[in-house]
């Protein structure tokens, strides 16, 4: 960004500046370059500066809350509920060894929600990536209004969806275990898997498979050694996203877990009691539970916006 | 069939020509490869939507087996008439509105600065999308470690600003507090979309603006919003449907408290459902938040059917 004698290394900012150098009345070209007295140098360097204030504003809103559960979890009782807020301390692991000691061990927990959001995550990719193959590629009549009731039991109301499945599975017997939660979370990860791979494999160019069937292949040879191989990055993407959805959830498993099916987010707030709160503990649990999925979710950023909006925009 | 294959993301591929399809039988390749995902789909919703309807016209009884004792249109009068129902609807559309409405004019200026930003963009992106992994049930007890009135730190920051009172304490003020975490949440979305939306605006479109010597907000106005309306209108349809599908915060939170000012449709239904075990009624206000949520996607199937985005 250095004068008005190269736009293109400054493209977004040059609207404002130019109005400013044709309000000299001498065009673009007689802007001298390098004076920092020059309108437009000013303008431009206001804007950055404008820009660079507002980003700093949103980056402390989102990080604050996250790095002060993050030390938190690391303060002793007294330091974690002291009235004025601490940010130099003696830290300590307390908190997260309390976590797996003790009668409320956290261990099962995070095995549980391992399992269940795994597994979910797991078959919905799988079915997801076959039916959304066909989804993609068939030419079926009535194709929109299958499409349209996939997406819409994806955007169901879980509340809606709880009442009938806790009837239900209480008829089965299949309140408290984890295969109850797995088929909880399909209602969810599998109509989104479906589509979100139908979008990835609309992406691949037909005339592949028909090559692939031209040199002697079975439809679903040229489907297993052509087609998945090249939306690789797909599938990883709706695993992930499936995996968080999963893993974040509260609303079904407040309903469908008990003692032998407890998930992570579900320990998180039993710490709440009628006696008080381990802030020192919850902040851990917070911890614990947060951190594995922004890894997991910045991993597969490339293609966060295809997945979080079903396909429908493809970013970068 | 020619004329199904138009512009639904899922119809969009080139169409195949007839001859390369081997002979098949009716269902077809493609039929078979859905068959096992739409088989356990159909269980998984047209199943329970079936109950669904069925228990909002019973009394549903659990103890010794369950059992649904089919009592007429009870429920749905009791729907109708119930005052405070309508003051949860009421208050689920402001929350609905504050927190999308908030959203999407926080996230779109985010992005609008993030655009401007050439150096770092990945790592400040990054940054900024980590709320959006968060369990909202951390979101909420974290909100709620932060909020409290002796050791709060954001407690302690109004403090010093001369706010004393507790702030999810008084309806007012949770009520800004759960807009304010699920917005502290789900902004990062918002600004992640749009970002998307404005790097596909060509450049050349910028520059010509740039030349022709149009003012900043002029550019935003005529050249830059038009060319990502489609992609924000995809954000918002997103969003609401999700804004409707999450109560996470608020169950851990306030409760629906102080004096039902957070009591939002989904909260009501749970303590319906599994605090009073009035399931048949729960299976009305269910029925009514679907109908909500397919008219949202009804919306969104059509976006995308009629526009091209941009893919």
């Amino acid at each position: 960004m250095s004068t008005s004698m190269t736009p293109r290394s400054s493209v977004p900012r040059q609207a404002g500046p130019d109005q400013a150098v044709r309000g000299n009345g001498h065009g673009i070209l007689a802007a001298p370059p390098g004076m920092p007295q020059s309108p437009l140098e000013e303008s431009s360097r206001r804007s950055r500066w404008v820009v660079g204030i507002l980003l700093a504003v949103a980056l402390l809103w989102t990080l604050v809350p996250l790095l002060w559960m993050l030390l938190s979890s690391f303060k002793n009782r007294t330091d974690v509920t002291s009235a004025t807020p601490q940010v130099l301390f003696a830290p300590t692991l307390d908190n997260y060894r309390n976590l797996f000691t003790g009668s409320n061990n956290l261990g099962p927990y995070i095995w549980h929600s391992v399992l269940a959001a795994g597994i979910s995550a797991l078959l919905a990719v799988c079915l997801g990536a076959l039916a959304g193959y066909g989804l993609a590629r068939t030419q079926m009549r009535g194709k929109k209004h299958l499409a349209f009731w996939i997406i819409s039991t994806r955007m169901a109301p879980i509340a809606a969806v709880v009442v009938p499945l806790f009837l239900i599975f209480r008829g089965l017997g299949l309140i408290d275990s984890i295969p109850g939660l797995v088929l909880a979370y399909l209602t969810f990860n599998l109509p989104f898997a479906i589509w979100l791979m139908s979008a990835f494999f609309a992406e691949v160019p037909a005339s592949l498979e028909e090559s692939a069937l031209v040199a002697g292949c079975t439809r679903w040879q040229a489907f297993r050694t052509v087609i998945l191989p090249l939306t690789k990055s797909g599938l990883v993407t709706t695993f992930v996203l499936c995996l968080v959805f999963a893993w974040n959830d509260y609303a079904f498993a407040v309903v469908f877990s008990g003692p032998n099916s407890q998930t992570l987010p579900i320990a998180a707030s039993q710490l709440v009691t009628q006696t008080g709160i381990d802030w020192g503990q919850l902040t851990a649990i917070g911890t614990i539970v947060v951190v594995p999925m922004m890894l997991a979710g910045l991993a597969v950023r490339r293609w966060l916006v295809t997945g979080l909006t079903l396909g429908a925009v493809t970013g970068e | 069939m020619a004329h199904a294959a138009d512009s639904s993301p899922v119809l969009r591929q080139a169409a195949r020509p007839q001859s390369s399809a081997p002979k098949e039988p009716r269902v077809g390749f493609e039929g078979r490869m859905m068959t096992p995902g739409l088989i356990l789909l159909a269980a998984l919703s047209i199943v329970p939507f079936l109950a669904l309807i069925a228990m909002s016209f019973s009394r549903v009884l659990l103890l010794g087996g369950v059992r649904l004792e089919v009592i007429g249109i009870t429920n749905w009068v009791r729907f109708f008439t119930d005052a405070d129902m309508w003051m949860s609807w009421l208050r689920t559309i402001i929350y609905f509105v504050l927190t999308v409405g908030l959203e999407m004019a926080l996230g779109v200026g985010i992005a609008l600065c993030l655009y401007r930003v050439l150096r770092g963009r990945n790592i400040l992106l990054s940054l900024l999308l980590l709320p959006m992994f968060a369990a909202p049930v951390i979101v909420g007890l974290l909100g709620r470690y932060l909020t409290d009135s002796t050791f709060g730190l954001y407690a302690w920051v109004l403090r010093s600003l001369g706010y004393t009172g507790d702030i999810l304490g008084s309806p007012v003020s949770a009520f800004a507090a759960v807009v304010l975490m699920d917005v502290w949440e789900w902004t990062p979305l918002i600004a992640l979309i749009t970002l998307a939306g404005l790097s596909s605006v060509p450049q050349s479109v910028r520059e010509a603006a740039a030349v022709d010597g149009a003012p900043a907000w002029m550019t935003l106005r005529y050249i830059i919003f038009p060319a990502i309306a489609n992609v924000l209108l995809v954000a918002l349809l997103i969003r609401s449907m999700d804004a409707i599908r999450y109560f996470d915060i608020i169950w851990v939170t306030t409760n629906g408290g102080p004096a039902d000012a957070t009591k939002i449709v989904p909260i009501r239904l749970y303590e319906t459902a599994f605090r009073f075990f009035d399931l048949g009624y729960a299976a009305a206000i269910g029925l009514a938040m679907l109908a909500f949520s397919i008219f949202i996607a009804r919306t969104f199937v059509r976006l995308l059917d009629t526009r091209g985005l941009t893919r």
